[in-house]
């Protein structure tokens, strides 16, 4: 089909940026002070002299006294490997891509489920609303959008916790939990303290395949509050767009062509103006990705939840910051976003008949 | 605007346009006529006026500029331990909103925080557009080789989430920096690092209006008759980028801002600012958060008022301004 | 082929197809009230192509539009006036769809009745494109960019032509063999191969089985055994028969009929409502009323069935409707219907665009077409392909065109009447032959002498006129008579008073106190 040859080239566009965003991360590793990046492979309590042979034995290990294009050959080729280097923090030690396998599950359960909550609000109350341009609907809806795009993402997580949290909130005891107290960890789950099959690692998937409603029940409610405020956080953005689509195609000549036609006004609005209106909204996704991936790590760090979000602040908030751990995670994310506007990209021209691949 | 015109015609000059000076006022009316626009303009004021206040008498407002050393001024022996004291309106003015950590009223401290985060925004926002303005028209007027270069690195700015990317360039500025001995603070060094990403927004954005200009016949018809590539850039291609920019600018003031403080408020200005404790409205709502648990909210929630109301105010006018001064421009 | 002058004293004897009565016709707007229409009158008779000339800006689409009632609301309204289309006066309710208050220029308040406007958009609904229908300039914006062309036609066929669809299957499927006795006789007592062929169209065509016609003609052909023949036939339908669901086909027949009822009963309710008969209207609105609930009730399974499944229940209509826009793909010369019926509007050239547009404006039948500069975004090959199309269709099917341009040559080449508009009125109209041979308003006289002319001797000496000035701002219009500014006879009375458009002589209309004192009154 044409439509994979549209995808093999849109998969080689994404070769320099690739390269690019690698380029950078190695650019902003290299640019710390050679003492700082290997702070982390020295004991503390050695004596000098052990700490120069630690040191030299760093610098080897990690190919730093090889000329800059070959410590960029070696950084590549590490990269291609899976390989991102180490980090040594009191929330993850190991291996950076081993961390990013651990935590990513919950934060991609996190995105999964704000993305399509806010899809299922945002697709009615945005038709709705730009189906009436102007009305008191629209205003509300206007100013829901602008109060909500105008409050900082923790700011409003804190709100929540003020209204809805356990203990702390207006429903007391009644609350949604705030922090991942009582979640249920990895040695209260039976699937995986006797590493039976765990098919995607989210533990409320997981515990609805198996069966477990006790575990669902305790991931759902621990899900509640995070997704709902993330969900908030990019529902304006995205209802914004939706009513402009629906005010800018309702102002399109074949609109005038249908009621023309005598299409009674319900059918306009729902077979011409909301599939012509809907179909850009698409690409918004793309842009919703960004702002989610940065509220995830807010919303982590609120909440007190362990996923991507908790580990790359971890990388900078310990006594040593661990800039392996943060060249790794910038370099994670990067792909992430890149993926999902391929895919977007990729769903958008097969959607709209207009694009030609 | 009337008047002029009617100078003109009486005096039989033929009409010369005075673009910048005429369309400036009749901006600000078109503005000045809505209402809502008009709120943002008086919301956005106050707090600049509030922020300069602060600066320029301290001794009445906040705690000055910068940071604040001493701790004492705002205790006035007055608590010093145990909780927050709620809103209250018979301690004298410094106590209407209450106090938070370490018993620091919230009033002033949050009109010196105002200073510090209206202050770097502006910082941020005027420098990412100074610098995407000028690599924008250049990349735009030059195209080939460093239009695609360009494209290419913003390209890769944009595949980065924003606050990911912030942590990270303020951490490894903060060390590279460092060797170098620049001295600089912690919000330096923040506002520095999103400036960094900031500046791609407004390259792309002057990017496109530019090439649309130079498409135009005006361009051509300068070109026609021989004048410089140069003089073209900065008589004819400037001065029609300004007002699309001067509306993202406006509209990027709030995001800026609540970016600002997202990033203090996890900590990040502590990378190199260790002690010090400094004013700031994300600080303010991290140091508030700790009495959460025991059910005391305003050192979270008033703060947050303040961010929330300034983006609002600075958001409505932006749209206003949009509105008036590029009605086809939508994000 | 019926004389131009034949053709129109045929036409003065019957009633005219549409109305236009007083037609006024403002854009409210942040800088004032354009008056873009100001008590526009004519009359189009079946059959005519009638042309609307005049500069941009002058009322022409405002016009068309509104005869449409597509005016975009906000900015536009309808302020007064009747249209009568098909002697159906689609203002009548006016009145009731909204209160106007002018506090000033730029500042209008327009209070809409809900209810009102949801009644007279049903009604307009079932107006547009059944009784009229419209094409436009750009037929690239006009179609539905993600929708196939032949499903915007099939759309448009089903919305107007569902009872008759249903009816053609259920005819076929109840095929007797009396019918079938009655087509083999007539079959039988004709030997001439064409009348014959002829027959079979007509029974193919009656039962809505064209699909068959090959190898019924076929099958007559090659046997003489006219039990055998009835047979195969039959056998044939019923293959076809299997999957269709009769029982649901009368369903949707009689669902759409109890609707066509319901609309009915609303004309009344508005007629007893404008007469003043409120006892009556009353009684109507109850009717309405406990109509709609009935059919809301009765058929509310099959309601949802359309409302979420309509692709799959309507299969049989949709198929039968396919075929109608294929043949009306092929009406509009369009080469390959089979295949631009499944294809998207980018993948067509504009001209190909544009007669998908007259396609999908015949879907059924209507008996007037608006052309709004049907071939102004089109090159000049295109332009005179798509002209020829729907002169063809004006004879064929004695549809009756209002054509709006700008261009003289295609008014002279297309009308049978022209109306020429200045600055929102009509200031003259009359026959083609006699605009261009005898123009009297001083602007027709100035538009005709600024077109390039080959008929006119010594031309070269003559240099061509231009019209001074220009279309004048409609939300100051000027006094009086609006063209007065630019006129070269202007008197004093053109600035006072609106002059009145008279009948100077036979067929002949004039706004102008060269030729009448008379003049409107308000």
């Amino acid at each position: 089909m044409e439509l994979r040859y549209y995808i093999i080239r849109r998969l080689l566009i994404l070769i320099p940026t690739l390269f690019g965003l690698i380029l950078l991360t190695f650019i902003l590793l290299r640019a710390v002070p050679t003492p700082d990046l290997i702070s982390s492979f020295i004991s503390q309590k050695a004596t000098p002299k052990e700490k120069a042979i630690e040191t030299a034995q760093a610098i080897s290990f990690l190919g730093l006294n090889q000329p800059l294009p070959v410590q960029f050959f070696y950084y590549l080729n590490d990269i291609i490997h899976g390989n991102l280097g180490v980090m040594y923090t009191s929330f993850y030690t190991g291996p950076v891509m081993g961390g990013i396998e651990r935590f990513l599950p919950y934060t991609l359960e996190l995105s999964i489920a704000t993305v399509i909550l806010s899809i299922i609000i945002a697709i009615p109350l945005g038709t709705y609303i730009g189906a009436r341009p102007n009305s008191p609907s629209d205003a509300i809806g206007r100013i829901f959008s602008l109060g909500i795009y105008a409050m900082p993402v923790f700011w409003l997580a804190l709100l929540s916790q003020i209204i809805f949290g356990h203990d702390i909130g207006i429903f007391g005891s009644y609350g949604l939990p705030i922090s991942g107290e009582g979640y249920p960890t990895t040695t209260k789950v039976p699937w995986i303290v006797n590493n039976v099959s765990e098919p995607t690692h989210m533990l409320l998937v997981d515990a609805l395949l198996h069966g477990n409603l006790a575990i669902a029940y305790s991931a759902f409610i621990h899900m509640i509050l995070p997704v709902g405020v993330l969900t908030l956080s990019i529902l304006a953005g995205l209802l914004r767009f939706i009513r402009a689509g629906m005010v800018d195609t309702a102002n399109q000549e074949f609109i005038k062509t249908a009621r023309a036609k005598g299409v009674p006004e319900k059918l306009v609005l729902r077979k011409h103006v909301r599939k012509n209106a809907l179909l850009p909204s698409v690409t918004v996704i793309g842009l919703l990705m960004a702002g989610l991936l940065g509220g995830v790590v807010v919303i982590e760090d609120v909440f007190d939840l362990r996923g991507m979000g908790r580990l790359t602040l971890a990388t900078i908030t310990g006594l040593n910051i661990q800039f392996y751990g943060v060249a790794g995670t910038v370099l994670f994310f990067g792909i992430i976003l890149m993926l999902t506007n391929l895919i977007v990209d990729v769903v958008y021209a097969f959607l709209d008949p207009r694009i030609r691949y | 605007m009337q008047s002029t015109i009617s100078i003109f015609k009486r005096s039989g000059v033929q009409k010369k346009r005075r673009p910048k000076v005429d369309d400036f006022v009749s901006t600000m009316r078109l503005v000045l006529k809505n209402k809502v626009s008009l709120t943002g303009l008086i919301i956005t004021s106050v707090y600049f006026i509030l922020a300069l206040m602060d600066y320029v008498y301290p001794q009445y407002l906040g705690a000055g500029p910068g940071i604040v050393t001493s701790l004492t001024r705002f205790n006035g022996g007055y608590l010093g331990q145990g909780f927050p004291v709620g809103p209250t309106l018979n301690k004298g003015w410094w106590f209407y909103l209450g106090t938070t950590y370490a018993n620091i009223p919230l009033f002033p401290a949050i009109l010196s925080a105002l200073y510090i985060d209206l202050g770097y925004s502006l910082l941020i926002v005027l420098s990412g557009a100074i610098i995407g303005i000028f690599i924008g028209t250049i990349s735009a007027y030059y195209g080939g080789f460093w239009d695609e270069l360009m494209m290419r690195i913003t390209d890769i700015f944009y595949s980065i989430p924003f606050l990911i990317m912030a942590i990270a360039f303020t951490t490894i500025l903060a060390y590279s920096l460092a060797k170098a001995h620049a001295p600089i603070n912690g919000f330096s060094l923040i506002a520095l690092a999103l400036i960094i990403i900031w500046w791609p927004t407004y390259a792309r954005l002057t990017r496109s209006i530019t090439l649309s200009i130079k498409s135009s016949r005006f361009i051509e018809a300068a070109v026609a008759s021989g004048s410089s590539k140069m003089r073209n850039v900065i008589t004819h291609i400037i001065p029609n980028v300004l007002s699309p920019v001067f509306v993202q600018i406006s509209l990027d003031l709030g995001s800026i801002v609540l970016i600002f403080a997202t990033v203090e408020y996890l900590g990040l200005g502590n990378v190199i600012r260790v002690t010090q404790y400094t004013p700031e409205l994300g600080e303010l709502i991290s140091v508030g958060q700790t009495y959460l648990p025991v059910g005391i909210w305003w050192p979270v929630f008033i703060p947050g008022l303040f961010l929330l109301i300034f983006t609002v105010g600075v958001n409505i006018l932006g749209d206003g301004l949009r509105d008036v001064l590029d009605p086809k421009m939508r994000r | 082929m019926i004389t131009q002058e034949e053709n129109r004293s045929n036409l003065r004897d019957t009633k005219p197809y549409v109305v236009v009565k007083n037609l006024v016709t403002q854009f409210f707007t942040s800088k004032g009230i354009v008056k873009a229409l100001d008590k526009v009158s004519f009359e189009i008779y079946p059959g005519e192509i009638y042309g609307l000339v005049g500069e941009s800006g002058c009322g022409k689409s405002v016009t068309s539009t509104s005869i449409m009632d597509l005016i975009p609301d906000p900015p536009g309204r309808i302020i007064s006036g009747e249209i009568y289309i098909d002697s159906f006066n689609i203002l009548s309710d006016l009145k009731s769809l909204a209160r106007i208050n002018i506090k000033s220029e730029t500042d209008v308040r327009i209070k809409r009745n809900k209810r009102a406007n949801k009644r007279h958009n049903e009604i307009m609904s079932r107006i547009r494109g059944d009784k009229i229908s419209m094409i436009f300039q750009e037929p690239f914006l006009a179609l539905n960019p993600t929708m196939r062309i032949g499903e915007q036609i099939m759309e448009s066929i089903l919305l107007h032509n569902i009872l008759s669809i249903s009816e053609g299957i259920i005819r076929r499927n109840n095929i007797s063999q009396v019918d079938l006795d009655k087509f083999i006789k007539n079959l039988n007592g004709e030997k001439d191969t064409l009348k014959r062929k002829k027959i079979i169209n007509n029974f193919v065509s009656e039962y809505g089985i064209p699909e068959f016609e090959e190898s019924i003609s076929s099958l007559i052909e090659n046997s003489t055994d006219d039990s055998y023949i009835k047979t195969e036939i039959i056998n044939m339908i019923q293959e076809n028969k299997k999957d269709i669901d009769l029982k649901f086909i009368n369903e949707v027949k009689e669902y759409y009929t109890l609707q066509d009822q319901l609309f009915s009963l609303t004309l009344q309710e508005i007629q007893a409502e404008r007469t003043g008969e409120t006892a009556l209207m009353n009684q109507k609105r109850e009717e309405v009323k406990a109509l709609r609930k009935y059919i809301l009730n009765k058929f509310f399974i099959l309601r949802m069935k359309l409302r979420f499944a309509e692709k799959h229940y309507m299969t049989p209509f949709r198929k039968e409707a396919r075929r109608r826009a294929i043949e009306l793909l092929s009406l509009v010369n369009i080469a390959g219907p089979e295949i631009v019926v499944d294809s998207y509007p980018h993948e067509l050239s504009g001209g190909m665009q544009q007669r998908a547009m007259i396609a999908m404006a015949l879907a059924s039948n209507p008996k007037m077409l608006i052309a709004d500069e049907p071939t102004t975004a089109l090159d000049v090959t295109t332009q005179a392909q798509i002209l020829e199309i729907i002169k063809d269709l004006n004879q064929l099917i004695g549809m009756g065109v209002l054509f709006i341009t700008h261009d003289l040559a295609v008014i002279a080449e297309m009308c049978d009447r022209v109306g020429v508009m200045y600055a929102g009125n009509l200031v003259e109209e009359t026959t083609t032959t006699e605009i261009f041979n005898d123009p009297k308003h001083p602007y027709t006289v100035g538009l005709m002498n600024s077109v390039p002319r080959a008929d006119k001797k010594r031309e070269r000496e003559i240099k061509l006129d231009t019209i001074p000035g220009t279309v004048p701002n409609l939300i100051t219009p000027p006094s009086g008579c609006r063209f007065h500014p630019r006129c070269k006879f202007a008197m004093d009375i053109c600035s006072l008073k609106k002059p009145k458009l008279v009948e100077i002589s036979p067929q002949h209309k004039v706004a102008c106190f060269l030729y009448s004192d008379e003049s409107e009154v308000d």
